[in-house]
């Protein structure tokens, strides 16, 4: 199983290498389209809805989900290892563009298309985002009548917890004293932000959009007027091995999906602790996607 | 349990990309550090010892990543995960293995010699046979952590049993992170049992009863 | 040696020393979660190891446990034991886990010590009059214990290795920079924090190779009955 797993991949370097005229012949090949997926459960549910919608149309696929973060599978597209992976526009910018100041959705979009490596291309983006935010719990922000980031400008003994690498992105401390001269020090939380937040070890935290637990613990996001955090849009990122009408397929997923309907896929991995098939595929149905 | 019964097929698809990645390496892994503990010379002993130990120091997750930057290997499949893993087998059987073919005791060797027997059949027939109960017990120690350190593989993308982890802790799900850790004391167990066996197996001497005069 | 390239200006940069996350500061962290949860599991596993090996009862619970050890993987039970735990409770889990896994080779330490002294030595010694107490504090401990010094040296470079996983659940240590490293594709940072760990765990590993030998040679040439 392994071998011919290993072999799948070897071939679709090949055929990246040396076919990749023939990659926009319009009817499905019998060579796998390989999607990646991040190590995170509502990424790896966006990849399922590509892989059935693909699957539905006769394509064949080659699931290779969970591969952790950036640093690990981004090389690997790259490399032509993966040709479809679900992607975060404005976070896949910064990956590129460590220093990117664009923050709206649409420049977000431009500028990621322009660095994209070659080969690569960023399909349609969904209206679904899933982006960096700032938290805090409802309590506090009562307390200190918190609406927006820049209301915390008052507040002194802020603490706040998120990824190790928060502590050098431009949204993550620095930027927060650079934009809205809120002076924050830095506890990483890891996979525990949230809890940390309720438990009170940080008090404001970074949570992504999409994240049920700010619906069902009642956090209370801080609004960003001065674009500190950069739109992150669901994207797809597709090798020139995915085909036109592939393409269109994958698109149309995309634009079906609301920021709500990812959020309740979300709620539903969390709660009723499906697997990610199940649930794409049920929203798939429920879309009239697939049958 | 209920996510358990849920969640079955999915987890013995798991046991089997675990044992997938790791027996390949427990086996090689072991070859080569038996070779390794015969060809090195008295005198190299000590550095050997030196680069083995800094090897088997290097933090687990920061070797699977390096790997492809070093030898160029693919960025995603097993491969990272399945060299690692053959040298922390190499580096952790060599001590055993050493101590193994030391404990076998001159006089049986010399004893051989006068037989005429030479290097190889010494090795085959005498060196080897009675060094197999050291041998297995370090083949254990090398199997069951390679069960375990394979875990952490899937931390750089390889979908095994440490799968159940990451994923159970982003959902708070406590049944998926106990599963997977039963699931790996399991085979692990299983596999030492297995070797235990072929120990007894290839020792059949050990088990004879003696004959008191 | 700021100039040497990408290694270089990391390691000039600022903050890579000092600070919370500074190097300095998640060595300390790394050494003192080590050292604490290398206490605990000693606090256990040294009288129940000694227990073992005096009684004989229990000897099966020893041998089945040094293969069980080794299997334990260390990431499920920190996650398993914060998420069961709580989030406030995260040092207490990381503590927990690493005693766990640096229980089973302390107690195989001590109850091997005890098991391999020579029963004439024990005979002797309740034959002077020596109570139970004595027994083990003056006879059993000393010369168990360069067997627990061994079952020490497997402890630490399990737990100083383990370590490395505290920063999943929002501890430090030096697993730090290389988790942040690979996010940020700091690769300085990911080498300088791997190199750190090397050192620590072979230096600690080199010193209590060395207390082991100290401990035998005190049991083997007692130099003060040497010159009567």
């Amino acid at each position: 199983m392994k071998l011919t797993r290993i072999t799948a991949i070897a071939l679709s370097i090949g055929a990246v290498l040396g076919v990749a005229g023939c990659a926009t012949a319009s009817t499905p090949s019998a060579e796998p389209i390989v999607i990646g997926s991040q190590a995170y459960y509502s990424n790896e549910i966006i990849a399922e809805t590509y892989a059935l919608v693909l699957e539905n149309a006769g394509y064949t696929v080659d699931r290779q989900f969970s591969l952790g973060q950036r640093d690990v599978y981004v090389p690997a597209l790259e490399a032509g290892e993966i040709d479809l992976f679900p992607e975060y526009t404005g976070n896949l910018l910064q990956f590129f563009v460590p220093d990117a100041t664009e923050t709206a959705a649409d420049d977000v979009y431009a500028a990621l298309a322009k660095s994209l490596p070659a080969g690569l291309t960023a399909l349609t983006m969904s209206p679904a985002t899933d982006q960096d935010s700032y938290n805090v719990t409802k309590e506090f922000a009562s307390k200190n009548k918190l609406e927006s980031i820049a209301d915390l400008a008052t507040v002194d003994g802020l603490i706040l917890g998120g990824a190790p690498e928060l502590a050098e992105r431009p949204y993550g401390p620095t930027g927060l004293l650079e934009k809205y001269g809120v002076t924050v020090s830095f506890q990483a939380t890891g996979d525990t932000t949230v809890d940390s937040l309720v438990a009170g070890i940080v008090n404001m935290a970074n949570v992504y959009s999409a994240d049920p637990r700010i619906q069902q613990l009642g956090l209370v996001t801080l609004s960003d007027p001065k674009g500190l955090f950069l739109a992150s849009n669901v994207v797809p990122i597709a090798s020139e091995k995915v085909t036109a009408d592939a393409r269109k397929l994958i698109d149309a997923v995309s634009a079906a999906m609301t920021a709500d309907d990812l959020v309740a896929m979300n709620v539903r991995s969390v709660d009723e602790k499906l697997s990610a098939a199940v649930i794409a595929r049920d929203w798939l149905v429920s879309k009239g996607l697939i049958k | 349990m209920e996510w358990f019964i849920a969640n079955a097929s999915f987890i013995a698809g798991l046991t089997v990309t675990h044992l997938s990645i790791s027996v390949g390496p427990i086996i090689v892994g072991a070859v080569l550090a038996i070779l390794l503990a015969r060809v090195i010379p008295r005198r190299l002993v000590n550095p050997t010892r030196t680069v083995l130990g800094a090897i088997y120091a290097i933090p687990s997750l920061a070797l699977f990543v390096a790997l492809p930057a070093l030898i160029g290997t693919s960025y995603i499949g097993p491969t990272n995960v399945v060299i690692a893993l053959t040298l922390y087998v190499i580096t952790s059987m060599y001590f055993s293995a050493r101590d193994a073919f030391g404990q076998v005791p001159l006089a049986t060797l010399t004893t051989s010699r006068a037989l005429g027997m030479n290097s190889r059949q010494l090795f085959v027939h005498v060196e080897l046979p009675l060094a197999v109960p050291g041998l297995i017990a370090g083949l254990r120690v090398a199997s069951a952590s390679t069960i375990s350190i394979a875990t952490i593989g899937a931390v750089v993308g390889v979908r095994d049993l440490g799968y159940l982890f990451l994923d159970g802790f982003q959902r708070k799900i406590p049944e998926e992170i106990i599963s997977g850790i039963v699931a790996v004391c399991v085979i692990a167990l299983a596999l030492d049992a297995g070797l235990w066996l072929v120990g007894r197996l290839m020792t059949p001497w050990r088990n004879a009863k003696v004959n008191r005069v | 040696m700021c100039n040497f390239g990408e290694l270089g200006a990391w390691l000039c940069a600022e903050g890579t020393w000092t600070g919370r996350y500074g190097l300095w500061n998640l060595l300390a962290e790394h050494l003192l979660l080590t050292v604490v949860s290398l206490l605990v599991a000693a606090l256990i596993a040294i009288p129940l190891g000694m227990f073992i090996g005096h009684t004989g009862r229990g000897t099966f619970f020893v041998i089945g446990l040094g293969s069980l050890s080794r299997a334990i993987p260390t990431m499920g039970l920190l996650f398993a034991l914060v998420l069961l735990l709580g989030v406030q409770f995260r040092e207490l889990s990381v503590v927990l886990a690493l005693a766990l896994i640096a229980l089973p080779p302390l107690i195989a330490g001590a109850y091997s010590g005890v098991t391999t002294i020579t029963p004439g030595i024990r005979d002797s010694a309740t034959a002077q009059g020596m109570t139970t107490r004595q027994l083990v504090r003056h006879v059993e401990l000393p010369l168990a214990s360069p067997s627990l010094i061994g079952g020490f040296r497997i402890a630490f470079i399990q737990v100083v290795s383990t370590v490395v996983l505290a920063p999943l659940v929002g501890l430090g240590g030096l697993g730090f920079g290389i988790i942040q490293g690979l996010a940020l594709r700091n690769f300085a940072q990911v080498t300088v924090s791997a190199v750190v760990i090397i050192v620590i765990t072979i230096t600690g590993e080199q010193l209590i190779g060395l207390g082991q030998r100290l401990a035998e040679a005190r049991l083997v040439a007692p130099k003060r009955l040497e010159k009567p």
